[in-house]
């Protein structure tokens, strides 16, 4: 095997980028969308090691908040995915709808939880 | 018109009647002696007058008398008990072993004294109470070394010994000063038994063995092993002296001037009656009795005793402690009452600071645990009688509308949800709507 080269990795990031210049907007809003969240949930795990533990259930409920809203955007991303053969039956509305509503929950219980 | 004079009569004496068994006074009142021979009574009546003088009354009796009773209808009828009798077998009347145990079992306090004739009785009460006398009957404490001076060369029997516990509440605070005239026999105390002490030890250089004959074994007691008197304090507060001499309380032993053998000081009376008396005084109660009243506690601020407390809540606890002084109740004045805040172990253990007037207080916080405390006072000092009081007092955790709200560290954490919200909020529309 060839030994891999700076040159490899330009090469593989320049094939992904072209890869995902075809991905429908839509689905890159949803990614922007997790990056955002996940973005949130690293600052509030840094701010939390820099002032410690307390109050804990607010920082719980401020993590769980953007990992739960990545975990569901993901979840929507699959749905809606033109190219995911699983879910062709689904129609994206139907998708978008449930999306909504766990979020719904899922804020009212971090609300709960906020302290 | 006499029923009415009888019944004022009846009810002016009551309180007089009330007082005798009040609980606010500790000093014993009615003291029994029970003698072998009347003449005791005489020969040892320095030591009976002491007593008498201060207060007490003195009932004597011959140990067999046959009308011999401690109680009556369930009442005893005597506060302490003397027993002056060495050589009797048994009691007369209902007395035995275990009324003379049931009597310091209940609180009431004892002297014994022996000599080389103690009855197999007599040995029994001192073995319950922790003390063993030297098993050979005809063994008596000889000491060449620290025996008392006297004009006739004798056997060395009547020994010296200044070798007194360091304890003021049990001795008095005047120091003895002149040596204790012994002669007797020989005790050990049980090492098993944890609440008799040696209030007088023999020299290293006595032994215990019959003085006429010639010692074949080594002697089974000798040294500072040997007690001469011994105390014991029952954890009922009820107090008990044994001793092997009868003879140290009499008059002539009183009365005799002392001189140790190798020792040029000369006293020209023995601290015998130093000793005795203030020994008595001791296990009459007249000294080294506390009692602990008044134990407070409320939240700092206020004055009311609370029915629960909250977990971190800042408390004062108080404590009034006081000494019977034989006549009145003293404020006890020490440093080292501590008081613990318990639940199966202390989570705060606290020294007391004092006003110096019998109240005792400090403050502290309440731990950060919830359940069923206690405030205990465990109070165990040489000599004096145990305090031990407990007061249980429940903690609770927050209720919860107790806790912070809108912590500042928190901010952050209320910003990103918040932020969350948003974001789906505006997800959703550019979601909806790029098309």
């Amino acid at each position: 095997m060839a030994r891999s080269t700076s040159k490899d990795a330009q090469a593989l990031f320049q094939s992904l980028r072209s890869a995902y210049v075809a991905t429908p907007s839509s689905l890159k809003i949803i990614d922007l969308y997790v990056c955002f969240a996940v973005f949130t949930a690293i600052i509030q795990v840094v701010y939390m090691a820099v002032v410690g533990s307390f109050p804990f259930n607010s920082f719980l409920s401020g993590v769980l908040s953007c990992v739960g809203t990545a975990v569901l955007a993901v979840c929507l991303r699959i749905q809606v995915n033109k190219e995911n053969k699983e879910f062709k039956d689904l129609p994206p509305e139907r998708a978008f709808a449930d999306f909504v509503l766990c979020n719904l929950v899922l804020h009212l219980v971090i609300m709960n939880f906020l302290g | 018109m006499v029923k009415l004079c009888v019944l004022i009569a009846a009810v002016s004496l009551l309180p007089i009647l009330c007082l005798s068994f009040s609980p606010d006074n500790p000093t014993d009142r009615r003291v029994l002696v029970l003698l072998d021979d009347l003449s005791l009574k005489s020969s040892h009546s320095i030591f009976f007058n002491s007593i008498k003088s201060r207060g007490f009354d003195v009932d004597f009796k011959l140990a067999d008398d046959p009308k011999l009773s401690l109680q009556r209808y369930g009442q005893y009828l005597y506060d302490a008990l003397i027993l002056f009798s060495p050589s009797t077998d048994r009691f007369g009347g209902s007395l035995d072993l275990a009324g003379v145990l049931d009597f310091v079992d209940s609180g009431h306090d004892l002297i014994l004294a022996a000599d080389e004739s103690a009855s197999d009785l007599i040995r029994n009460i001192a073995t319950e109470c922790g003390v063993d006398f030297d098993e050979d009957s005809s063994a008596i404490v000889i000491d060449h070394k620290s025996y008392a001076v006297s004009e006739t060369e004798g056997d060395h029997t009547l020994i010296v010994s200044d070798d007194f516990i360091q304890s003021d509440v049990i001795l008095g605070s005047t120091k003895v000063e002149a040596p204790v005239l012994y002669k007797g026999i020989a005790h050990s105390v049980n090492a098993a038994n944890s609440l008799v002490l040696k209030v007088l030890s023999a020299s290293p250089s006595a032994y215990s063995a019959n003085p006429s004959s010639k010692l074949s074994s080594p002697p089974l007691l000798s040294g500072s092993a040997i007690s001469l008197v011994s105390v014991v304090q029952a954890r009922n507060n009820a107090r008990i002296t044994i001793t092997g001499s009868l003879d140290m309380f009499s008059n002539r032993l009183l009365r005799s001037g002392v001189q140790k053998a190798g020792d040029s000081n000369k006293y020209s009376k023995s601290g015998n009656e130093q000793f005795v008396t203030e020994l008595s005084r001791w296990v009459f109660h007249e000294r080294g009795h506390l009692k602990a009243v008044n134990l407070r506690h409320h939240k700092v601020g206020e004055t009311d005793e609370p029915a629960i407390y909250r977990i971190n809540d800042d408390l004062e606890f108080s404590v009034e402690i006081y000494e019977w002084s034989g006549k009145s109740w003293e404020p006890y004045v020490t440093n080292d009452v501590q008081v613990q805040f318990y639940m199966m172990s202390p989570y705060v253990l606290k020294t007391l600071s004092t006003d110096q007037k019998g109240l005792y207080h400090t403050s502290f916080k309440v731990p950060d645990v919830y359940g069923v405390f206690q405030f205990k006072v465990e109070y165990q000092r040489l000599g004096y009688t145990a305090l031990s009081l407990s007061k249980q007092i429940p903690v609770r955790p927050f209720r919860h509308n107790e806790y912070e709200r809108f912590i500042p560290t928190a901010f952050p954490y209320y910003g990103a949800s918040f932020t969350t919200m948003a974001g789906f909020f505006i997800f959703s529309i550019v979601y909806l709507y790029n098309k």
